[in-house]
């Protein structure tokens, strides 16, 4: 595009100089035909002046004089920078100079009425051969003016040819430019399109997988905040229950102990710690024959248990309103009936409850 | 339009958290510790069904359930209570003076169930 604008630029510059020589060349033909026809009409005022002795075609032939002077002085500035047109124009300053001294001489005479020399004067070569002179080179300045003028037409025209085709060259390369970068657009357009689409697409999978993926956590959290409050429930009811099952037992006027498989006491409810007065660490995995025994071998035993309480755990019997004697901490022996049931988890004895109703009051301890 | 649910408890932390689950499942709660308010919340704004428990401080809970049936009548009742009654016990007496009874350790989801139920949800 670059080039093609420099050389229709200079191309266009060129046929600017062109047309600036065309008009200078026909400026100069110009003058060269003014001159002759100055010439012309010097030649003729005088030939009437010499018929009619009119000091008017005297005037007219002196003015005619001074043109042809003015038109040399002009073509003599017009041709001033071509050297050889320069030249020619400057062969034309002695004919013409021959001629205007004989014109002068010959109105002159005129005027005097010397009409001899008058004759003589047109009869002389001098006349005719400045103004054959003057009519060759004249002729020969406008030939070769013409000439140059034919050989600046055909330049011109080749040019403007060149200058034509240069810029019609230079559309239709652009014009293929730019059809190659509408199609180089249309595919990146295209392009774009597609990379648009499969964003949008991966916009909307990544959308729905947000979506299932946030539902999926409220869920869960809606399941855990379930969970949550259900442990917590559970975790208060049982904290209420064994509170509730706690305050009954140790409400219980009995005596409840709580001992292991081996019959060491494990646990106390308050009414031991009243009626024995002792405190509870001090019963504490303790055995339970230091501070009860029975009185009498339970009944329908043929033969007296070493110890019936353990052989009632170990055989996962319960054993019932049996006599026994519960020793407090002053060493006094309270009686009692005592029962025995096997403290069962999962169907395994994994201990017992052995419960005491005092049968006679004892002297109250502080617990 | 939410259905409404009576709560009576005499322990705050039974009633925050009944009423934390039950709202959690669109039921309107309100919730109150002693029988007299419970008088007072039934007969100012009628619930459609009744939790409460049976060991109410200065009342007893089934003599509260038989007055605030006498002022709203046909709302259903749940006992909901720490106390382990015999299974005879249940269907003879309580079945005549509630319409459901419940431990406090049942599961959170199994009283939903039953509340469901009574409401005919």
């Amino acid at each position: 595009m670059i080039a093609v604008s420099t050389v229709a630029v200079r191309n266009i510059g060129r046929s600017v100089d062109s047309n600036d020589w065309v008009n200078h060349t026909h400026a100069v033909i110009l003058e060269t035909e003014a001159l002759r026809s100055s010439l012309l009409v010097a030649n003729g005022t005088l030939h009437t002046y010499v018929l009619t002795g009119d000091p008017r075609d005297q005037t007219a032939c002196r003015n005619a004089l001074a043109d042809i002077d003015d038109h040399f002085q002009i073509l003599s500035a017009l041709t001033r920078l071509a050297p050889t047109d320069h030249a020619k124009v400057g062969q034309l300053e002695l004919p013409i100079n021959r001629y205007s001294r004989s014109i002068e001489e010959l109105l002159v005479a005129k005027a005097a009425g010397q009409d001899n020399t008058v004759r003589t004067l047109l009869e002389a070569s001098t006349i005719n051969n400045a103004v054959r002179e003057m009519e060759r080179v004249i002729k020969s300045l406008k030939d070769n003016q013409l000439a140059l003028l034919t050989e600046r037409d055909t330049a011109s025209y080749h040019q403007s040819q060149t200058t034509r085709w240069t810029v019609w060259t230079g559309v239709a390369l652009n014009v293929l430019l730019l059809a190659g970068v509408a199609w180089l657009i249309r595919d990146d357009l295209s392009a774009r399109r597609q990379v648009t689409t499969a964003l949008e697409e991966a916009n909307r999978f990544l959308e729905s997988r947000v979506k299932e993926r946030t539902r999926e956590l409220g869920s869960a959290n809606r399941h855990l905040s379930t969970e949550n409050l259900e442990r917590r429930w559970a975790n208060h009811s049982l904290e209420h229950q064994l509170r509730y099952n706690q305050r009954i037992i140790d409400s219980i006027s009995d005596l409840v102990f709580v001992t292991t498989h081996s019959l060491n006491i494990s646990r106390v409810n308050p009414a031991v710690l009243h009626v024995t007065g002792a405190d509870s660490t001090s019963l504490i995995s303790k055995p339970l024959k230091e501070v009860v025994r029975l009185v009498v071998a339970p009944a329908g035993s043929l033969s007296p248990l070493p110890d019936p309480l353990k052989y009632a755990l170990k055989a996962g019997q319960d054993l019932r309103d049996q006599p026994a004697e519960i020793q407090d901490r002053l060493g006094q022996r309270i009686p009692v009936v005592l029962s025995l049931f096997p403290l069962r988890d999962n169907n395994r004895v994994v201990g017992g409850i052995i419960t005491l109703r005092v049968t006679r009051p004892a002297s109250k301890h502080s617990a | 339009m939410k259905k409404h649910i009576l709560i009576v408890d005499d322990e705050a932390d039974i009633r925050d958290l009944l009423n934390e689950f039950l709202s959690g499942n669109d039921y309107r709660v309100t919730t109150v510790g002693s029988a007299g308010e419970a008088m007072l919340a039934g007969q100012s704004d009628p619930p459609d069904l009744i939790i409460s428990d049976l060991q109410l401080e200065n009342t007893d809970g089934l003599e509260m359930i038989a007055n605030l049936k006498k002022a709203i009548p046909g709302k259903p009742v749940i006992l909901l209570t720490g106390v382990l009654f015999d299974p005879e016990v249940v269907e003879g007496v309580l079945s005549t003076k509630v319409d459901s009874y419940l431990m406090k350790t049942t599961p959170l989801s199994r009283i939903l169930e039953t509340v469901r139920n009574l409401l005919k949800e």
